[in-house]
């Protein structure tokens, strides 16, 4: 059976991109890529948690993260992942202008937005590593 | 040394991904931060702290800490001592739940009724130790 | 500009401030090079309204009086328009800020600058802006009332 694709989102609690964040991962793994996505925690990872590190060493992972700081994608890539694909909240913030997300533990209707909007580009990118790892 | 002018604790929880345990950690501590003591406690970004935050690091090495975390791995308790000092408390939801029988509490996702009212329980632990290192830290001076 | 950096630690949140700048009360920045006086969002400032999504900075061209909106900054939380801290015309804005405005956030007091002005009375500018240390007092007062609300 193909192993699903790692997905670690940075979850960060102090601001609603986190919140974010971590709901995209959850609306990839869960409603978009359930077959081709797996939430991995990032602390377990950076902790050097052997199942966590299983997971990424040595593969392709997407990293969401809520700000520029890039706290997952660090993480990723101190893992062992052999790539990281990474998608900025910040970044589709910018693209879809005019969004004020709220809420850390419940967002809000911007933040769902948000969240919905990262998650699909979060989804463009496990379809070109699956293709990618198809044509391996 | 930081100039540090107000008595505070900082709240640290796993946020885990994987499990609603870690889902419970992250609302109650931001219950905590927001309703139950919110002059007293400073939530610290787990992430931004293992990714190297200045901030979040050296509140840690000179104000209590209280980690929260979802299971026994104690992954908030662990990058506590590993990056800063060794946290002033630890709390496990696992072991909460486990105390209070709790039945099935939901999806990582989205915690059900059972999920929120364990939140809750873990606040107001988390909120009762603040009192007590608050405390601590009064008759200490 | 002079190196040192004085320092507040609010919390968790550790705020800069580069003595060899001046600081308006709206919280900006400026530095005068002879007639010529660049400006930007001080670290408090950028800290206390958070990630900057876009830049916006006056034209070219565009004179302003003290306090008349000089650049609009929108973050994932506010929409800030900022205050001139001095009189002049804007004769440069940074154009970096378009394809990363989060410069601002990042390195407020270098790479993310907003506008150079060209001032109509240095002197007075100047007289009429805090030092880093009158700043840093009341940079101090607005973040505790903040974390105390």
């Amino acid at each position: 059976m193909t192993r699903k694709i790692p997905v670690v989102p940075c979850s960060g609690i102090g601001k609603s991109l986190g919140a974010a964040a971590r709901e995209a991962a959850y609306i990839l793994a869960e409603d978009l890529r359930p077959l081709d996505a797996k939430v991995v925690a990032l602390a377990l990872l950076v902790l050097g948690d052997d199942e966590a590190r299983r997971e990424v060493a040595g593969r392709a992972a997407v990293a969401i993260d809520g700000c520029k700081l890039e706290c997952a994608a660090k993480g990723l890539t101190d893992a062992g992942a052999a790539e990281v694909r990474k998608v900025a909240v910040f970044d589709v913030v910018r693209r879809h202008r005019g969004l004020k997300p709220e809420g850390v533990c419940d967002l809000n209707a911007d933040g769902l937005k948000l969240a919905r909007a990262s998650a699909d580009e979060a989804a463009r990118i496990v379809d070109e590593i699956v293709a990618e790892d198809g044509r391996a | 040394m930081p100039n540090l002018p107000k008595r505070k604790i900082g709240l640290i929880s796993c946020s885990g991904e994987e499990l609603p345990e870690g889902t419970v950690t992250r609302r109650a501590v931001r219950t905590v931060l927001e309703t139950l003591r919110p002059d007293d406690t400073v939530t610290l970004c787990l992430p931004l702290f293992l990714a190297g935050g200045e901030g979040e690091r050296a509140f840690a090495r000179h104000y209590p800490t209280i980690a929260v975390d979802g299971c026994p791995k104690r992954c908030a308790a662990l990058a506590t001592e590993k990056y800063s000092a060794k946290p002033a408390a630890s709390i496990v939801v696992s072991e909460i739940a486990k105390e209070k029988e709790c039945a099935a509490i939901g999806t990582a996702r989205r915690l059900n009724e059972a999920g929120l009212r364990l939140a809750e329980t873990v606040a107001e632990r988390i909120a009762a130790d603040t009192e007590k290192l608050l405390n601590m830290k009064s008759r200490g001076r | 500009m002079e190196n040192k950096r004085l320092e507040l630690t609010v919390d968790k949140f550790i705020f800069r401030f580069p003595a060899g700048l001046l600081y308006s009360e709206d919280g900006l920045w400026v530095e005068f090079e002879g007639q010529r006086a660049r400006i930007g969002l001080s670290d408090f400032t950028q800290q206390r309204n958070g990630d900057v999504a876009f830049a916006m900075p006056g034209e070219v061209g565009t004179r302003v009086r003290k306090g008349d909106e000089v650049a609009v900054v929108e973050t994932i939380k506010v929409n800030l328009s900022l205050p001139s801290p001095v009189a002049g015309k804007v004769i440069e804005t940074n154009q970096e800020l378009v394809a990363a405005p989060e410069l601002i956030n990042q390195d407020p007091y270098g790479k993310g600058w907003l506008s150079v002005l060209e001032v109509e009375d240095p002197d007075a500018a100047r007289g009429s802006l805090r030092t880093a240390a009158e700043y840093l007092t009341l940079a101090k007062a607005q973040a505790e009332a903040e974390v105390s609300r």
